[in-house]
């Protein structure tokens, strides 16, 4: 039973560049590996417990962050955790 | 006091309301960061008002805005911090209170658009934050004016916020947040939102780019640059200022020499002047009103998404589309505000794009004027030619220079009505910075022009230009003239153009060739003297080489390749 449960929550976290528009979850991590570009996204607000929801991915990633719309790059957007909701 | 937030949380608005009509625009020494005056009226008590530029952090790896707001908040300029919070956005709000709390100085916290951020299902419990925090919490909606009597009131209950040592902004903020906020956030299907989505999908939003386009053509192309400078120059400058200055220069000034500089030819009144202000200054004008509108409005940095992919493969991001849409009004200006890109190899390559191939509103005007007027075919190729140039040049720029491009990260402020006030604080903030800035340049230009005149190092520089001109251009010889007095006066190589295109003397081929040279030239003196001001004397001179080379080997390209087709549009 904990077992199928924590299999199903770790199915549930994803990158914010394999989600779709209209999909809504939390960030749940934000990967540290270049460090100026995590402090960035954390000054805008992205940092885990937010919430967001995709808007677009074409031509560029477009998510709405708590009551914040940001757009960035598929490379940017990868290193963001989002548990689906 | 001082005003500090995250940007686009109404600042500025609060700072007008504080301060009525009078503020003062001044730089902060050494840069080119504005930063707003005023006086309030607190009690019986006038107290100085600072604004500064919103800010997301103030502690870490900071930009030149955040540098500047950190050191006023830390100085003595500052004796209370009024930070201004958008009530929607209470957590990031909080991750920056954090970092201002460690400044030490008293603080007041503004929820401001508390009117908005109920309307969208989140209330924050301004009492419950009042006492978990300890300072004064006022909520306003000031673009209503509803809240600033309490906020004048509350200035003087102002405290220190402590933060324990051992938490970090973004947990603190983000505990804090979860505790005075509720939120039930509805998805209301609103006007804002169906704009901001038109305007940033690719079905949609490539239309409406064009009808912008065609909007500021109309509005700075016809209106600013026909219209108003037919009244400024002829009006004003032609049956005026230049006749008076003639006449007193002609009465008072005995020396030929002195008087020729001065309202001669190349006189730096009858020409530098009357080019600077009788000219330039209501196209740029117009520009700036536009440019703000589109900004405060929000559509332009969404225009930054559609341009992410094809700038990062010239080594920039979207974020470059900035200096790119403004370096269509005036390129020497958007040399400057290519500061607020991320690295030094970006504001190399956007310094050399702008100067190779973004035509500035009075070459815009040239090259309409004369290839309208051959066939849209004319037209399209010489934009195909510069466009295809920018990009190889940029592209190959991107693997060349050293050093990287910064992510693609923006914030997309909401979609609104911009406020007249602000619009027009923000134009006359921009035309004072050309009046300050650029017409000294244009002075200088005329000054050199009116030097080698005299010297007879024009002919010299026009007889040498000749050859590569009639030769491997294919132009009549006066077009040596024209391309060497453009490059110091923009619109007398335009005017001359014009002439020649009228006379009968440019074939629509010679036309499409002229043009393009010209376009991709460097724009005019005032634009290299300011490449030199913000990259050295070395990258300015290497640019102005390299940016020459291009354009002439490009004109020549284009020549044989159009002649060998037989192509005569």
């Amino acid at each position: 039973m904990s077992f199928a449960s924590s299999v199903s929550r770790f199915d549930s976290i994803r990158r914010l560049n394999s989600l779709q528009p209209g999909d809504r979850g939390t960030i749940v991590r934000v990967t540290t590996d270049d460090l100026a570009r995590a402090d960035r996204l954390a000054a805008l607000g992205v940092t885990p417990g937010a919430s967001v929801r995709l808007l677009q991915r074409f031509p560029g990633f477009v998510f709405e962050c708590d009551q914040t719309e940001l757009a960035v790059e598929p490379a940017v957007a990868r290193t963001i955790l989002v548990e689906l909701r | 006091m001082a005003l500090v937030g995250n940007p686009n949380v109404g600042k500025s608005v609060i700072f007008g309301r504080l301060t009525g009509r009078y503020a003062l625009v001044s730089n902060y020494p050494g840069t080119t960061v504005a930063l707003t005056q005023g006086r309030a009226l607190v009690g019986n008590e006038v107290c100085d008002v600072i604004d500064t530029p919103g800010v997301n952090a103030v502690e870490g790896v900071l930009s030149e805005d955040e540098q500047i707001t950190r050191a006023i908040i830390t100085s003595d300029r500052a004796d209370v911090v009024v930070q201004v919070a958008d009530a929607r956005n209470i957590r990031r709000a909080l991750m920056l209170t954090w970092q201002v709390a460690r400044c030490g100085k008293p603080m007041v916290l503004v929820l401001n658009m508390t009117d908005e951020a109920r309307s969208r299902g989140i209330d924050v419990d301004a009492r419950r934050l009042h006492s978990e925090l300890g300072v004064p919490v006022v909520e306003t909606v000031a673009t209503e004016g509803r809240g600033l009597t309490e906020l004048r009131r509350a200035l003087g209950r102002a405290r220190v916020v402590s933060v324990p040592a051992d938490t970090d902004a973004a947990s603190w903020g983000h505990s804090y947040a979860e505790r005075v906020r509720r939120a039930k956030p509805r998805a209301s299907p609103r006007v804002q939102e169906a704009i901001g989505r038109a305007v940033r999908h690719p079905l949609t939003g490539l239309p409406i780019l064009a009808v912008v386009l065609y909007l500021l053509y109309l509005f700075v192309g016809v209106f600013g640059a026909q219209t108003l400078v037919g009244l400024v120059e002829k009006g004003v400058f032609g049956r005026f200022v230049n006749p008076a200055a003639t006449s007193l220069a002609t009465r008072f000034i005995p020396i030929a020499f002195v008087r020729d500089l001065l309202v001669g030819e190349y006189g730096v009144i009858t020409m530098g002047l009357t080019y600077a202000i009788g000219i330039v200054l209501p196209v740029v004008t117009t520009f700036f009103l536009m440019f703000g509108w589109l900004e405060d409005s929000g559509y332009i940095p969404r225009l930054a998404i559609f341009c992410d992919r094809i700038f990062r493969m010239m080594g920039l991001n979207g974020k470059a589309v900035l200096p790119m849409v403004l370096g269509l009004g005036c390129d020497t200006m958007a040399t400057m505000t290519t500061r607020i890109l991320g690295s030094r190899k970006e504001r190399l390559i956007a310094i050399l794009l702008l100067a190779l191939g973004i035509p500035c509103s009075a070459q815009l005007a040239t090259i309409l004027g004369i290839l309208g007027g051959i066939s849209f075919a004319a037209l399209l190729t010489l934009f195909a030619v510069v466009v295809a140039q920018m990009f190889l040049v940029g592209f190959l720029a991107a693997r060349v220079l050293p050093g990287d491009r910064s992510d693609f990260i923006m914030e997309l402020p909401p979609i609104r009505l911009p406020l007249m006030r602000n619009l027009l604080r923000k134009t006359l903030m921009r035309v004072r910075w050309y009046l300050g800035e650029a017409v000294p340049l244009f002075l200088i230009g005329t000054l050199l022009l009116f030097l080698l005149d005299r010297t007879g190092l024009l002919r010299v520089l026009v007889a040498a230009a000749q050859p590569v001109v009639t030769g491997l251009l294919g132009l009549p010889a006066a077009t040596a003239q024209v391309f060497v007095m453009g490059f110091l006066r923009r619109d007398y190589g335009a005017a001359g153009l014009y002439q020649m295109a009228h006379a009968g003397a440019l074939t629509s081929v010679q036309a499409v060739v002229a043009l393009t040279v010209m376009t991709l030239f460097v724009p005019c003196v005032a634009n290299f003297l300011m490449i030199v001001k913000e990259q050295g004397v070395r990258v300015g001179l290497t640019m102005l080489a390299f940016i020459t080379v291009v354009a002439l080997s490009t004109g020549v390209a284009l020549n044989h390749v159009l002649r060998f087709f037989g192509i005569s549009f």
